[in-house]
């Protein structure tokens, strides 16, 4: 009996929980940029260039993007040897989509299904840097602490002109080899999923039927009102009621400790968090666009807005066969679109059901 | 704006080519022969123009669901490229005929409720909204006494066949007060024939004037400005008048933002036209095709 | 007279009212539905005028859907019926009625007319399937009195 309840809390204590930011006034987050981060904008001046001279640096960034396009992955040269297997603990990169809006989608039952579109742009490994050099800086108080070391890969996301940015920004990436990208995302990684830089990460990363993890930004939803922002039920309308429809009503209980409480829920400033969004299904994949369709629309983030994207932590939706590891190496046999088994496809017969 | 601005440019070489003329009449200097020329020219390529824009005017009403929502903070090019290229995918298997407001349309689905597993229903188009994939048109029929409207996705693929039994317009853009007005208007029989329009016709505006119930009605139609309905004014009172006159905005017809806001601009629309026109017509020439082999039916050979 | 009233009041300022939805159409409590067997109660009942009112919805959140059993007030009675057309704003696919139409049933499902002379919602045959239980009442018999599916 003994045995058994032992093994049950070692079973409980596995269970992966990640970190839940509590908006909460005595456990604030503290935001202090990472050692590596670099202020990014600079005020673009007017430089009195001639016009050949506009079209000179122009040119010379082009055929720069170029030729960065078209170097191969060094997974696919030869120079990085992928050692290691995958298995269930192996954590592997994610990616940096955009969102890019909604459409539906029909299932095979006929069922319509709303999907949001998620675009991977030119995304492109920068870093990775190994788990005895990874020291950074404590966002919330531990809870519980991870046994497995964990390193980090920085990705990139849409390259962007170097005139238009800081030079210590471009330096961050032009020390490495590369040109400097629009947004720059790290994702946790375990030390056999080590990938070089200037690996290409493209969508089939994923596979269809596959369960991810969206983080993103939430929208701005500005200063709102606490039936808003916290679901108060606030008062009736009518019936007597007197200037009292939307506000919190009582605030806090009195006897000894008669004082409001810290975070009691009031009115403030709601949404831009960052939220994840746990288990998320991809119906389609398209491998020209790199696009992803996923079921549901609660992505957070407007349209338009960066989010995270990697291999689910659900203990039940989690990878059970290999995925590509440890990322894809784009090949010569693969299809535009790919669809999952429930999905129904445009381009097929029109459904009908069979006279039972 | 840009149309706002191609207008008066527009409008000013108009009257430049006008003063132009009667200054010639009334001059008593000898014609210069470089202006007809330039006359032609520039009638020539504002020829050129009208006719792209006739070609977009056209597709627009044709295909209304090609258009994305104007809301700019949905709008993102890549995505409505996909979705047109699916919308293209699915014509392909069915074919979405050209329809309006006030055609009469014949819809067979595939039901997995029903016994035959198909479930064919006619009547009369009542609406017609959403953008792209989300494109729904909604049927109104009375049958057996009983008023039935039912709402149809365009690009449901559990759809097998929509067939356009009578195309016209009718002079409003929702024929809502179809609800309120008499049974004999939303009637249409189960077992209607197709009213083909000889090709190259435009299509019909059947200005016919509905006749209301009394009240109560669902809305208040006196508020609304509807052209096809013929009796609101004897079911009204004193106090709705009055409050209709309370009611009214006479000033929206010169709020240019307001439909600049609701409609896509021209560039764009001819962006979208040029992608997709190509296809849209072979899809309507394979239509024709098929029509034409449905037509001409071979004799049955008698056996001795 | 109505001068005066077009001049003081400006429209923007006539709303001080609460914010309401718009008409939903629901079948709840005291809903008055339109009997559409030719059961005697339920015909003797719209001839009259009075028709049946709704006492009770057997759903959980008490607002009926198609298919769903209610319990009605009709001329002093107490009887069940099915909702088998709604007024309210349906799915994709599912027909919408100009009426809220029951068909009047007693405790094991069968109907007390023997013809239902209103089209009814294919969906039914679905949804009053999964209602039916074996030792339980059996509400597909009144599918099989319709004389048109829509």
């Amino acid at each position: 009996m003994a045995n058994n309840l032992k093994i049950l809390c070692t079973k409980l204590s596995k269970l992966r929980l990640d970190h839940i930011v509590t908006r909460s006034a005595v456990f604030t987050v503290k935001y202090r940029p990472p050692y590596w981060y670099q202020p990014k904008e600079r005020v673009l001046s007017d430089e009195y260039l001639t016009q050949d001279n506009k079209k000179f640096i122009e040119e010379f960034i082009n055929d720069r993007k170029n030729t960065q396009q078209e170097l191969e992955s060094p997974l696919v040269n030869g120079t990085f040897q992928i050692s290691q297997q995958w298995n269930r603990s192996t954590r592997r990169v994610g990616l940096v989509a955009r969102k890019i809006g909604n459409y539906p989608i029909w299932s095979k039952d006929g069922k319509k299904m709303q999907t949001t579109l998620l675009q991977v742009v030119d995304n492109h490994v920068i870093k990775y840097i190994p788990p005895e050099e990874f020291n950074p800086m404590k966002t919330t108080e531990l809870k519980w602490r991870e046994k497995r070391r964990l390193g980090c890969i920085l990705v990139g996301s849409e390259t962007i002109d170097p005139t238009t940015v800081t030079k210590d920004y471009t330096d961050l990436f032009s020390r490495v080899g590369m040109l400097p990208k629009k947004h720059l995302f790290r994702f946790m990684v375990s030390p056999e999923a080590a990938l070089p830089t200037g690996t290409p990460l493209f969508a089939s990363h994923f596979r269809v039927g596959d369960y991810i993890d969206v983080r993103a930004k939430t929208m701005d939803r500005g200063f709102q009102g606490v039936m808003k922002r916290w679901g108060f039920k606030g008062m009736p309308a009518s019936h007597g009621v007197t200037k009292t429809h939307r506000r919190p009503g009582n605030i806090g209980a009195g006897g000894e400790k008669a004082r409001v409480w810290p975070g009691t829920k009031m009115p403030g400033h709601m949404g831009n968090r960052w939220r994840t969004l746990r288990g998320v299904k991809i119906l389609r994949i398209n491998t020209k666009y790199n696009v992803i369709w996923t079921l549901g629309v609660a992505i957070p983030g407007e349209t338009g807005a960066m989010c995270y994207l990697f291999d689910t932590v659900l203990p039940l939706r989690k990878l059970e066969s290999s995925p590509p590891f440890p990322t894809y190496l784009p090949s010569n046999d693969e299809l535009i679109e790919y669809y999952d088994e429930c999905v129904h496809p445009f381009a097929d017969r029109t459904l009908t059901f069979e006279e039972t | 704006m840009s149309f706002a601005i191609r207008r008066t440019t527009e409008l000013i070489g108009a009257t430049k080519w006008f003063l132009r003329r009667e200054c010639r009449v009334l001059s008593t200097l000898p014609e210069k022969t470089e202006e007809p020329e330039k006359v032609v020219a520039r009638k020539r390529s504002t020829g050129r123009r009208l006719f792209k824009n006739e070609a977009i005017l056209e597709s627009r009403h044709i295909y209304p669901e090609f258009l994305p929502d104007p809301n700019p903070k949905w709008r993102n090019s890549l995505r409505e490229k996909l979705e047109r290229a699916d919308m293209l995918q699915r014509r392909s298997q069915i074919d979405i005929p050209e329809f309006y407001v006030g055609s009469i349309l014949a819809v067979t689905i595939s039901d997995p409720h029903a016994q035959s597993k198909t479930n064919r229903f006619v009547g009369i188009c009542i609406e017609r909204k959403g953008c792209g994939l989300r494109a729904e048109f909604t049927l109104r029929n009375v049958v057996d006494h009983q008023g039935v409207e039912v709402r149809y996705d365009l690009y449901d693929p559990t759809i097998q066949n929509i067939q356009v039994l009578r195309l016209e317009k009718r002079l409003d853009e929702k024929l809502f007060y179809l609800r309120d007005a008499l049974p004999e208007y939303s009637t249409f029989p189960f077992d209607m024939d197709p009213e083909i329009l000889p090709e190259g016709t435009p299509v019909p505006i059947n200005p016919v004037q509905v006749k209301l119930k009394p009240r109560p009605w669902l809305e208040r139609w006196e508020r609304q400005d509807l052209k096809g309905v013929s009796n609101i004014e004897e079911h009204l009172k004193e106090k709705d008048r009055v409050r209709r006159e309370l009611r009214k905005t006479p000033w929206e017809k010169y709020d240019l933002m307001k439909q600049y806001r609701k409609t896509i601009p021209i560039e764009d629309q001819n962006d979208i036209w040029d992608e997709v026109h190509n296809q849209l017509q072979q899809l309507q020439m394979a239509k024709k095709k098929t029509v034409r082999k449905r037509t001409f039916v071979t004799p049955k050979t008698q056996l001795a | 007279m109505f001068k005066e009233l077009l001049n003081k009041i400006n429209p923007s300022k006539l709303s001080r009212s609460f914010h309401t939805t718009t008409c939903l159409n629901e079948v709840r409590l005291l809903t008055r539905l339109r009997v559409v067997d030719n059961s005697e109660i339920g015909k003797r009942a719209m001839a009259e005028g009075k028709p049946p009112k709704v006492i009770c919805v057997y759903n959980k959140q008490r607002v009926g859907y198609i298919g769903d059993r209610v319990m009605v007030a009709i001329k002093g009675q107490k009887k069940k019926g099915i909702l088998v057309g709604l007024k309210q704003t349906q799915k994709v696919r599912v027909p919408k009625f100009d009426s809220n139409n029951v068909v009047l049933i007693d405790d094991n499902g069968t109907p007390l007319g023997n013809r239902i002379h209103v089209p009814i919602p294919t969906i039914l045959r679905t949804i009053l399937k999964e209602r039916t239980h074996s030792k339980g009442a059996d509400y597909t018999k009144l599918l099989a009195i319709a004389t048109k599916f829509v």
